[in-house]
């Protein structure tokens, strides 16, 4: 049966039952209802997404301010680094574009999302350098430090890492990470990426 | 029948449970009830909205280890809203919303827009201020300098008669000024009023708008393009409302700056400039909705301010970007009213003070649940 189809049973099946949102107007229904019968397909009624947190992309210029926060140099000069694919990837990263009267997109997307990955990759040699020394992830003056000496995880730095309290789960797995690894420098960076990366996903 | 159908289906997904108090309810329903409070998560997402970075550890760790972690998490929130940066995440905002910046002629729209908000002002300034439309915002700073637009208005209506958004939205009979303007602020896609009983006016489709069919003009009293055509779709659907505004944006040039006539071009052979009797019949008056009548932008620009789509809609617009959705018309995401009632009635009754609504929609039930 068609997706149209299937409506119209539902149609036929369900009329004579009361419509359960009068919040809505007949306007909105009668200018074009097929997006929303999509919607309400994929996501839920109106009623109930919109009181509910979307998973968003995170914007591009709070993007900047969050890896500068984290001891990212947005200056850097080498293609490599992670200022500089920021610098270059407004568009990939679906920033808006206002000259052309287009809004940022803000839901995620593949390419966005991965070009967000390559970023956090790149950026975790200089987080894990430079967190302790951000005044956003110092209590007291004592800087939170992602890795110990015995490069074990730590909670602190993973929560002013990912913008939350981190759970012991969090910090598991980060150890896991490292556990793993032959090469630990590049497992410490790998799990800060992924941590980054997976808190940033959706904002 | 879309109608009909839109009806049914929104039925079928109601599944009667058996809830103590017999209200029927359904899946959607259940999930909403099993969201718990998580002022941690409402945190780290309030950080980014309203100063536009993560929340420190220091934050963290002042909700986290609260006793009241309520009251520490709204203390929070009203320190993120004194802050410079919030100022810069207002521009940001306001930029996105109005489709403008970027440039300097198009930035002192949002850096207006934000300097109400951030002092929260009464949201109407956007309609009828008359003096310091224009003002410069520093990002680094947060702070904002005053400045007229100097555009040659006769009277300045806040953003409406704005150089940059005329400018940004120059058109054809200025019917793109028009358009940004019902979406912006009324949040709705036109047509922006359907009557409640359909006119059969000879087309396939019956006419559906609230003004009388005859009300705007067509090529039977002179009009150089038949707004009153049937053919194909129903033009007047729409145009009955964007023709009782246009001629108002219409004096607008290229470059935003007024002009004593009409100057914007008509779409015919050559480009000729618009002519009022190309919009309305001779003796039609202006209009912001059927019923609302208007004589300049000054007037249009009270008469939103009266209107309560207007406010709905603004509360509408900072519900959805405070929970992540996309544009309220460019990507569906609408609010149904009574997901917001609350929060429009305080806004309503507040004097439309936004930063104060922002509060109020940062702190509420749906937002620090997950």
């Amino acid at each position: 049966m068609t997706k149209r189809g299937f409506l119209f049973a539902m149609v036929a099946a369900c009329a004579a039952t009361p419509i359960d949102d009068s919040s809505y107007s007949d306007d909105y229904f009668r200018t074009n209802p097929w997006p929303e019968l999509d919607r309400i397909e994929r996501e839920g009624p109106p009623r109930f997404t919109s009181r509910v947190h979307s998973c968003s992309k995170v914007r591009y210029q709070t993007l900047g301010n969050l890896l500068a926060s984290r001891g990212v140099n947005l200056a850097a000069t080498d293609p490599l680094s992670a200022g500089a694919i920021y610098k270059a990837s407004a568009a990939a990263l679906a920033g808006p574009n206002y000259l052309q009267r287009v809004r940022e997109n803000v839901e995620p997307g593949l390419a966005t999302e991965s070009k967000l990955f390559d970023i956090f990759v790149q950026a975790a040699p200089e987080i894990i350098a430079n967190l302790p020394n951000r005044p956003e992830c110092q209590k007291n003056g004592v800087g939170a430090k992602l890795f110990d000496a015995a490069n074990t995880c730590q909670r602190d730095g993973i929560s002013c890492l990912i913008g939350v309290p981190a759970t012991q789960t969090h910090v598991d797995l980060c150890n896991q990470t490292i556990a793993r690894a032959d090469d630990v420098e590049h497992c410490k960076q790998l799990a800060v990426a992924v941590l980054a990366a997976a808190a940033n996903t959706c904002e | 029948m879309k109608y009909l159908l839109a009806i049914g289906l929104a039925a079928c997904v109601t599944e009667v449970g058996t809830p103590a108090d017999n209200t029927p309810h359904d899946e959607w329903d259940d999930k909403l009830a099993g969201r718990v409070l998580d002022y941690n998560a409402a945190l780290r997402v309030a950080a980014l909205r309203l100063t536009g970075e993560l929340p420190t550890l220091v934050e963290m760790s002042a909700v986290a280890t609260a006793a009241d972690p309520k009251t520490a998490y709204e203390t929070q929130v009203h320190a993120y809203l004194a802050s410079p940066k919030f100022a810069r995440q207002m521009f940001r905002f306001w930029q996105d919303t109005l489709k403008m910046g970027d440039d300097p002629s198009l930035d002192s729209a949002p850096a207006f827009a934000a300097e109400v908000t951030v002092q929260n002002r009464p949201f109407t300034d956007l309609f009828t201020a008359t003096t310091g439309t224009c003002p410069t915002f520093d990002v680094a700073s947060g702070v904002f300098t005053p400045a007229d637009c100097g555009n040659g208005v006769p009277a300045t209506a806040g953003l409406l008669t704005h150089p940059g958004m005329n400018k940004q939205f120059f058109s054809n009979f200025g019917f793109r000024r028009v358009r940004w303007t019902q979406e912006t602020f009324a949040c709705t896609a036109f047509p922006a009023e359907i009557a409640t009983v359909a006119k059969d006016v000879g087309g396939a489709t019956p006419y559906t708008g609230v003004f009388p069919f005859d009300s705007i003009a067509g090529t039977a009293t002179g009009g150089r393009v038949d707004f009153r055509d049937t053919s194909a779709v129903i033009c007047a659907n729409c145009h009955s409302n964007i023709n009782h505004i246009a001629p108002l944006f219409a004096h607008f040039d290229q470059a935003g700056a007024y002009q004593a006539n009409i100057v914007v071009p008509t779409p015919l052979a050559n480009n000729p400039v618009a002519v009022m009797t190309d919009y309305l019949p001779a003796g039609e008056g202006l209009a912001w909705r059927s019923g609302t009548p208007v004589t300049d932008l000054t007037s249009l620009g009270h008469a939103m301010a009266a209107d309560p789509a207007i406010a709905e809609c603004v509360i509408a617009r900072v519900w959805n970007w405070g929970l992540g959705k996309s544009d309220i018309i460019d990507g569906g995401n609408r609010v149904p009213a009574a997901t917001i009632q609350a929060q429009v009635d305080a806004f309503t009754h507040g004097g439309g003070k936004l930063k104060d609504a922002i509060f109020n929609i940062f702190t509420s039930d749906d937002f620090v649940r997950f």
